[in-house]
């Protein structure tokens, strides 16, 4: 009964909360990436700047960086949004115009510049030591109620996102990005502004990825420069999104989730590995400490088999219905170009 | 193939089953920056699990079982080993993680509210001493703040009023600065300069220029030997800025003598935070971890150490349960009783089964973790022989 409950436990506490994060953070790029063909590769820097405004807005007062705001935890997320939205817009401004290439060469540097403007300003940041002590929601509940709270408050964060993606993808906005992203001469003759909505989908998928990282922050009650790593961050989500259904929302959703689970539950089962296994004849020794590294190899793992069985994801991108009065729709699905 | 396979799944099964196991968990950065390291440290968990399994095992013979969670110097990984160990996996309580950054994480997220003990082998961060932690976290190993403090007296002692600081911007380098400053002020020494610099440049003249300007009598620095330490030195000396060097343990590597050579370095001196090896812990450390390939490689004993106590403490809370580690931690670790050495896990057995009191001493010395489970640091000064080796005294 006690195995059962540690089960679910971690389910609640590592499966579902993590992976919801990563599910938000995969949504965002949905938007940049699945939408509108911005090759973001500064994930990490978005999601580093939201996670520490968040830490320090909320915190109480503390001597090693900047604090002592104590605004409640709704606000502190809110305002980790719009500062990467802000700091993303100051950069889709620049950038925006770059084609997808460039872009992605664009924002990977900002994304270190970002990352390293938080690891250096140690007054307002802590440098390289962090903030330690982030509040968190609802952990004045008992166990395991808190962690199941605050676990429902992001897959509800994640619904939400989900539907009012869903919402601007059905929508005229879905249906221009989409034209951007697949032909934008043609969009552009066609009379659109097509800077303004590239710059439109950079913004809004940078502010929910400051919110993943307000959450992350929460999670972890500590950040520091390590945590944004970019192989865990903008790696991961690229991952997760291209073997879910990049342009589907569902997909990114499920790739979230699934990667999420290879990689977190794959030490559960590396751990019943025995000491030494046998091999042909050959011993192996120490597996378990070796065996850690496998799970890097199994994320390569899932995106070669995603990639060779469903090229264009788990969940491919279906092309809404155009909204008629007959009811009777539609384009064909799939990709045309 | 097949029956391989089945064979294979017929020993896993075996394997999970067996009965009289207590598991512990073993928590470090095993994939990440510092995996090299942590395979020497998990070797170091694994032999004082060895010592106690061969030696009569926990409470009625049972097996104590190492459970592996990588928290590859990562905080979400820390988080996400910490929930498996603790939820999962059971344990009745965690050695590790390493780094301070994952051990922060992991011990305010997960084991704190699940009231499970950790003691950590590695993390150093002066952080973890004052977390609100309802006595469950510990460290064998020192935190920084002692390290700043010793070398700042050293400094001192020396006859240096004046020096130039600089330090490599990570976690680790960085705060061993600062608290290196805080401590020498409050002496009164005058710190003249103050420079930060990132680790893996080329060349760090201008660097070295700012702090040559200050006039100090010797420059203390901070950093890993490889990524900027070394050249740090070379440009001091090229350019006549410096020719006294203080630092710290990312220095003393054999290699910074094959570089620049005894001679340049004969002003030189670092501290690390050594083992005093005339105590009775680091003699019989020594003996009975022979069979390890480097027993004395950075935080190995500490970690032998760490995983010892946990399993002295679940024999004196007579139970595996969660909520009589810490009390019992304390009693085993702090004076009074007799004196238990690393090895001496039967006599340590027969001690708690009488009902007298033990202390343990271990390899990294006396182990007594003070109100906030930290231990105090101990400190050796390396500086460089003319024949191009260490010579390494204990600060007292």
């Amino acid at each position: 009964m006690e195995e059962l409950a540690g089960y679910g436990n971690y389910i609640v506490s590592s499966l579902l909360t993590m992976g919801g994060i990563y599910a938000i953070l995969t949504l965002g790029l949905n938007i940049q990436w699945g939408f509108t063909g911005l090759f973001n590769a500064g994930i990490a820097g978005f999601i580093a700047v939201g996670a520490y405004v968040f830490a320090i807005l909320t915190k109480g007062p503390a001597a090693e960086h900047l604090g002592g705001y104590d605004l409640p935890l709704p606000l502190g997320a809110i305002a980790a949004m719009i500062v990467a939205a802000i700091i993303a817009w100051a950069i889709g401004k620049i950038c925006i115009r770059l084609r997808s290439d460039y872009l992605a060469i664009a924002t990977i540097g900002i994304a270190e510049i970002l990352r390293l403007i938080l690891k250096n300003e140690t007054w307002a940041t802590n440098g390289p030591r962090g903030i330690s002590g982030v509040d968190k929601a609802f952990e004045w509940l008992p166990r395991p109620w808190g962690d199941i709270a605050f676990m429902v408050t992001i897959l509800l964060t994640v619904l939400v996102i989900y539907l009012l993606l869903e919402r601007a993808w059905r929508s005229p906005w879905g249906r221009l990005t989409t034209a951007i992203r697949d032909n934008e001469d043609s969009a552009r003759a066609a009379g659109k502004d097509v800077e303004t909505f590239r710059l439109q989908s950079f913004v809004i998928g940078a502010a929910i990825m400051g919110l993943a990282g307000a959450y992350l922050a929460q999670v972890q009650k500590f950040i520091g420069p390590d945590s944004t790593d970019p192989t865990t961050t903008t790696f991961l989500a690229w991952v997760m999104l291209i073997a879910g259904g990049s342009g589907n929302n569902r997909g990114a959703v499920l790739g979230a989730f699934l990667l999420w689970t290879v990689w977190s539950a794959t030490q559960i089962v590396t751990g019943w590995l025995p000491q030494e296994i046998i091999v042909f004849g050959h011993p192996i020794e120490n597996v378990p400490v070796r065996s850690t590294y496998l799970r890097i190899f199994l994320i390569g793992l899932v995106l070669q088999i995603v990639l060779q069985r469903y090229s264009a994801g788990i969940l491919p991108e279906t092309r809404p219905a155009v909204a008629g009065k007959s009811g009777k729709t539609g384009l064909e699905p799939g990709r045309t170009t | 193939m097949r029956k391989l396979l089945l064979a294979g799944a017929a020993a896993l099964v075996a394997a999970g089953a067996q009965a009289g196991e207590i598991k512990v968990g073993s928590a470090g950065g095993f994939t990440g920056p510092i995996a090299e390291l942590i395979a020497a440290v998990q070797t170091g968990r694994e032999l004082a699990a060895k010592h106690v399994n061969e030696q009569g095992g926990l409470l009625n013979g049972d097996k104590m079982v190492l459970v592996i969670g990588d928290s590859a110097c990562d905080s979400k990984a820390g988080v996400d080993a910490g929930t498996k160990l603790v939820n999962v996996d059971q344990v009745v309580a965690i050695v590790g993680p390493s780094c301070s950054g994952a051990t922060l994480a992991m011990v305010q997220s997960v084991t704190i509210p699940a009231g499970v003990v950790n003691i950590s082998d590695s993390a150093t961060s002066p952080a973890i001493t004052n977390l609100d932690d309802n006595d469950l976290v510990f460290r064998d190993a020192p935190s920084d703040a002692y390290q700043g403090v010793a070398l700042a007296k050293y400094v001192l002692d020396s006859g240096v009023k004046t020096v130039a600081v600089t330090y490599s911007n990570d976690d680790y380098n960085a705060g061993l600065g600062k608290e290196f400053i805080k401590a020498y002020k409050e002496m009164g020494g005058t710190v003249a300069a103050e420079q930060v610099h990132e680790p893996n440049k080329a060349s760090y003249r201008s660097e070295v220029a700012t702090l040559g300007a200050a006039k100090a009598e010797a420059l203390v620095l901070f950093a890993y030997y490889g990524s900027s330490g070394i050249t740090i030195i070379r440009n001091s000396l090229e350019t006549g800025a410096y020719t006294k060097f203080f630092g710290a343990d990312g220095m003393v590597h054999e290699e910074i003598i094959n570089q620049l050579g005894a001679d340049a370095l004969k002003d030189a001196a670092f501290t690390t935070s050594g083992a005093d090896d005339t105590t009775g812990g680091w003699k019989a450390y020594m003996k009975v971890a022979k069979e390890l390939e480097a027993p004395t490689a950075p935080y190995v004993p500490n970690a032998y150490d760490a995983t010892f106590l946990i399993a002295l403490a679940i024999e004196k809370a007579g139970a595996p349960d969660r909520s009589k580690i810490s009390a019992a931690l304390r009693e085993v670790a702090n004076p009074p009783g007799e004196i238990i050495l690393p090895g001496e896990w039967a006599k340590a057995k027969r001690l708690i089964a009488e009902g007298k009191d033990i202390n343990y001493e271990g390899a990294t010395g006396s182990v007594d973790f003070d109100e906030h489970g930290d231990v105090p640091g101990i400190y050796s000064l390396n500086t460089v022989n003319p024949d191009g080796t260490f010579n390494v005294v204990l600060l007292k």
